[in-house]
C-alpha cells in the first residue's frame, strides 16, 4: 500500500535555470501538496501532461528524491524515516531505464539480487520462474549491449521483480517502446495486480490508462486536479471520450489560473 | 554491499576497451617504447657524430701554424677535411650554407704574436643550431693550444711542473645510487603520478557520469543500499584502476630492463635492481594509495556534476596538467624534501620517492608527507560524498 499525504517538492533554481525559465523565483515547485492512496491488488494511474510532476512524484515514492514536506508510507514504512527498509518493498521501472550493457542478463540479475540481499536458493527459484515467464533462457548469457530493445525490456522487468516487491512503481514504462515490446509491460502490470501487489504507474497516454487502471489521479503543474476510481471518472465524464475529458480537466485549470 | 558494488563495477570496467587501453596497454608499453626510442636515437646520434667528416674552413696561408697543426691532429678527434677560404665573408657564407661546419680565422698578426710569444688571436665561426660543432672546434683548438704551450715551455726552458702550483683532485663521496636517485629519481614518481591520474580518469567518468548518462543510476538508487556504500564501492574501483595503471607502468619499466634488455648502463642497472626491493615497493605504494584516493576524490565530484561523458572529460583532462605540473618538481635537482615541501601535496610524493630511491629518506618527513596526503584524501572523499548525496546531481 502507498499512502501519500501533502507531498511537496521544491527545487532551488540556479541563476542559469532562472534565466532559462525567465523567472526571478529562487525555487520551483515541482509537486505541490498532493495526497492519494494506492491499494494492494489495484492499479493506480498518475496521469498528467509533460512537466506535470509525475516523474518527481515517482522519484519521491521510490526514495530517489527526498520530499520537501509531507509524507510517503510504503507498506506502513515512512520513507523519510527508514528509506532503506522502504526500498526493499519497492520495484522501480521507467521507460528510460538503462541497463549495464557490458554485463549479461545473468550477471545483472545476480547483482540486483545481491543488492537486495536475496538468499541464493530463493534467487535461483525466482530467476527460473521469471526467465520461463519472460522467455529469457536463450539470451541469459549474452551481453546486454547486444540484445534487442524487446529483450532488454524483459531484462528490466526481471530486474524489477527479482526481489518480489510488494509495491511496483512504473514511471512512464512504455515510453519509447513499440507496441509489441510495450505489451510485455502491460502484461507485467496486470500480473502484479493479480498477485495482489500495489501498482502505481505514471503516463500521459489515456488509452493505456483506460486499459489498465482501477484508480486514477490527474496531476498538472504539481497540483492534483482529480483523484478517484476509474469507474467514477467514466461515469462523471463531461467530454465524449477519456482523452477529451483529460484535456478538458487540464484546460479548465488553465482557465481558472488565468 | 560495498564489495558487491565494487565487484560488479570492476567487472564492468575491465570489459571497457577504452579503460583497458588507458589502464593496461599504454602503461605497459610506455617504458619499453620510450626507452627503445631514447636509446636507439641517442646511439644513432653519437654514431653519426663520430663518423661525420667535419668540413673546416680556414682563412690564411697553408703555412699558417693553426693550419699545419690542424692537419696533424689525429683521427680520434673526429674525421675532418680542411678548405681554404679567401676571406671571412666567404667563410661565414659557407658555414651558413653548411658547406663548412667550423670556420677558423687566425688574426693577421698571428704569426708575429707566436714568434714574440704573445697570445695569438683565433676567431672561430660556427652555427649554434648545428649541435656539437662548437664542442668539436674547442677540442681541436685546445689540443693545438696544448701543443703550442709545450713548445713555448721548451723554448723558454721552463719545467711545466714548476708553474703548476696546485694539484687538485675531486673525489665524489656520494654513491651512484644516491646520485642517480637525486638527479634522475624524479622521473619515476612523475610517471606514477601521470599514470595514476590517467588510470583514475576513465573509470571515474564511466562509473559516475556514464551511469547517469546511460540511465542506470536511478535503479541503483532504489535498491536498499546506502549512498555512501555505492560511492565507496565505485570509488574503490577508481582507486584500484589508478594504482593498476601505475603498477603496469612499473611492470613496463621492469620488462624494459629485465626482459627486453634495453638499458645497458651497469650503474643505472645496479640502482634499478636496488630500487626494486620489497621495502621500496611497499613504501612507494603507501604513498601512492592516498594520492590515488585524492585523485579519485578530485574527479568524482566533477563526474557526478557533469551531465555527459564529454562534459566530464573536458573538465577533468585539463586538470591533468595542473596535477602533473607539481610532479615536475622532481626533475629539479636542487629541491629537497623538508618540513615545507612535505606539506605540499603531490610535490611531497615526488620528493619522498626521490629520497627513497637515493636511500636518504628521513622517516619523520615521510610520515609528514603521508599524513598530509591522507588528510587531503579524506577531504576529497568527504567532498565526493557531499556531491554524490545531492539528489539533483545524480539524476539527469
Amino acid at each position: 500500500m502507498i499512502e501519500v499525504s501533502n507531498l511537496r517538492k521544491e527545487f532551488s533554481l540556479s541563476k542559469q535555470q532562472q534565466k532559462e525559465l525567465n523567472t526571478t523565483a529562487k525555487k520551483a515547485i515541482a509537486v505541490n501538496g498532493i495526497s492519494f492512496t494506492c491499494q494492494p491488488g489495484r492499479i493506480f494511474s498518475l496521469l498528467g501532461p509533460n512537466g506535470a510532476g509525475k516523474t518527481t512524484t515517482m522519484r519521491m515514492l521510490s526514495t530517489i528524491f527526498k520530499p520537501s514536506s509531507g509524507s510517503i508510507k510504503i507498506c506502513g514504512i515512512d520513507v523519510s524515516e527508514d528509506p532503506r527498509e522502504a526500498r526493499k518493498k519497492i520495484g522501480f521501472l521507467t521507460g528510460s531505464t538503462g541497463l549495464y550493457a557490458r554485463l549479461t542478463p545473468n550477471e545483472l540479475i545476480q547483482y540486483f539480487a545481491d543488492l537486495y540481499d536475496i538468499p541464493k536458493n530463493v534467487c535461483a527459484q525466482r530467476k527460473e520462474k521469471l526467465y520461463t515467464l519472460l522467455d529469457m533462457h536463450d539470451f541469459q548469457g549474452k551481453r546486454i549491449g547486444k540484445l534487442s530493445t524487446g529483450m532488454k525490456q524483459k531484462v528490466s522487468i526481471c530486474r524489477t521483480m527479482i526481489h518480489d516487491p510488494e509495491v511496483v512503481v512504473f514511471d512512464e514504462p512504455t515510453s519509447g517502446l513499440d507496441v509489441i515490446t510495450a505489451e510485455n509491460i502491460i502484461k507485467l502490470i496486470r500480473d502484479c495486480k493479480n498477485e495482489g501487489k500495489t501498482v502505481i504507474f505514471s503516463s500521459h497516454i489515456m488509452s493505456e490508462v483506460d486499459l489498465l487502471c482501477d484508480d486514477i489521479a490527474i496531476i498538472h503543474k504539481g497540483n492534483l486536479l482529480h483523484s478517484g476510481t476509474m469507474v467514477d471518472f467514466r461515469q462523471n465524464m463531461q467530454a465524449p471520450n477519456l482523452t477529451a475529458e483529460f484535456i478538458r480537466i487540464v484546460n479548465e485549470t488553465k482557465t481558472e489560473n488565468a | 554491499m560495498i564489495f558487491t558494488i565494487f565487484k560488479k563495477e570492476l567487472k564492468d570496467t575491465l570489459r571497457d576497451r577504452r579503460t583497458l587501453i588507458m589502464m593496461l596497454v599504454i602503461p605497459v608499453l610506455i617504458f619499453p617504447i620510450i626507452l627503445t626510442l631514447f636509446v636507439s636515437v641517442s646511439e644513432s646520434f653519437s654514431k653519426e657524430a663520430a663518423e661525420k667528416t667535419v668540413e673546416i674552413g680556414i682563412v690564411g696561408e697553408p703555412e699558417n701554424y693553426v693550419f699545419q697543426q690542424l692537419e696533424l691532429l689525429p683521427e680520434n678527434l673526429g674525421k675532418k677535411s680542411i678548405t681554404v677560404y679567401k676571406d671571412t665573408t666567404e667563410l661565414k657564407a659557407a658555414i651558413k650554407l653548411d658547406s663548412a661546419q667550423i670556420g677558423i680565422f687566425p688574426s693577421p698578426d698571428f704569426e708575429q704574436s707566436m714568434r714574440m710569444k704573445k697570445p695569438a688571436g683565433v676567431t672561430v665561426f660556427f652555427n649554434a643550431t648545428d649541435i656539437g660543432m662548437k664542442d668539436r672546434a674547442e677540442a681541436y683548438l685546445e689540443t693545438i693550444e696544448s701543443i703550442a704551450k709545450q713548445e713555448r715551455y721548451m723554448a723558454l726552458d721552463i719545467n711545466a711542473e714548476q708553474i703548476k702550483p696546485l694539484n687538485i683532485q675531486y673525489s665524489n663521496v656520494a654513491s651512484s645510487k644516491e646520485m642517480i636517485g637525486k638527479l634522475a629519481g624524479g622521473f619515476l614518481p612523475y610517471i606514477f603520478i601521470a599514470f595514476g591520474f590517467i588510470g583514475c580518469m576513465y573509470p571515474a567518468i564511466d562509473l559516475f557520469t556514464g551511469e547517469k548518462e546511460r540511465g542506470t543510476i536511478e535503479t541503483l538508487l532504489t535498491t536498499p543500499v546506502a549512498r555512501w556504500q555505492i560511492l565507496f564501492g565505485k570509488m574503490g574501483v577508481v582507486v584500484l584502476s589508478g594504482l593498476l595503471a601505475a603498477t603496469f607502468a612499473l611492470l613496463g619499466l621492469f620488462l624494459s630492463i629485465q626482459v627486453f634488455d634495453i638499458v645497458k648502463d651497469p650503474q643505472i642497472l645496479n640502482v634499478v635492481h636496488g630500487v626494486l626491493s620489497p621495502s621500496f615497493i611497499i613504501m612507494l605504494y603507501a604513498l601512492l594509495f592516498p594520492l590515488t584516493v585524492f585523485f579519485a576524490g578530485l574527479m568524482i565530484p566533477i563526474a557526478v556534476y557533469a551531465k555527459s561523458f564529454k562534459e566530464a572529460q573536458s573538465i577533468i583532462t585539463p586538470m591533468n596538467i595542473i596535477v602533473v605540473l607539481p610532479a615536475m618538481v622532481g626533475f629539479f635537482p636542487g629541491i629537497e624534501l623538508n618540513a615545507i615541501t612535505a606539506c605540499i601535496p603531490i610535490v611531497n610524493i615526488v620528493l619522498s620517492t626521490k629520497e627513497l630511491i637515493a636511500g636518504t629518506l628521513d622517516i619523520g618527513l615521510l610520515g609528514l608527507s603521508f599524513a598530509v596526503m591522507v588528510s587531503i584524501a579524506v577531504l576529497a572523499v568527504v567532498i565526493s560524498y557531499k556531491r554524490f548525496d545531492k539528489e539533483t546531481n545524480i539524476v539527469l
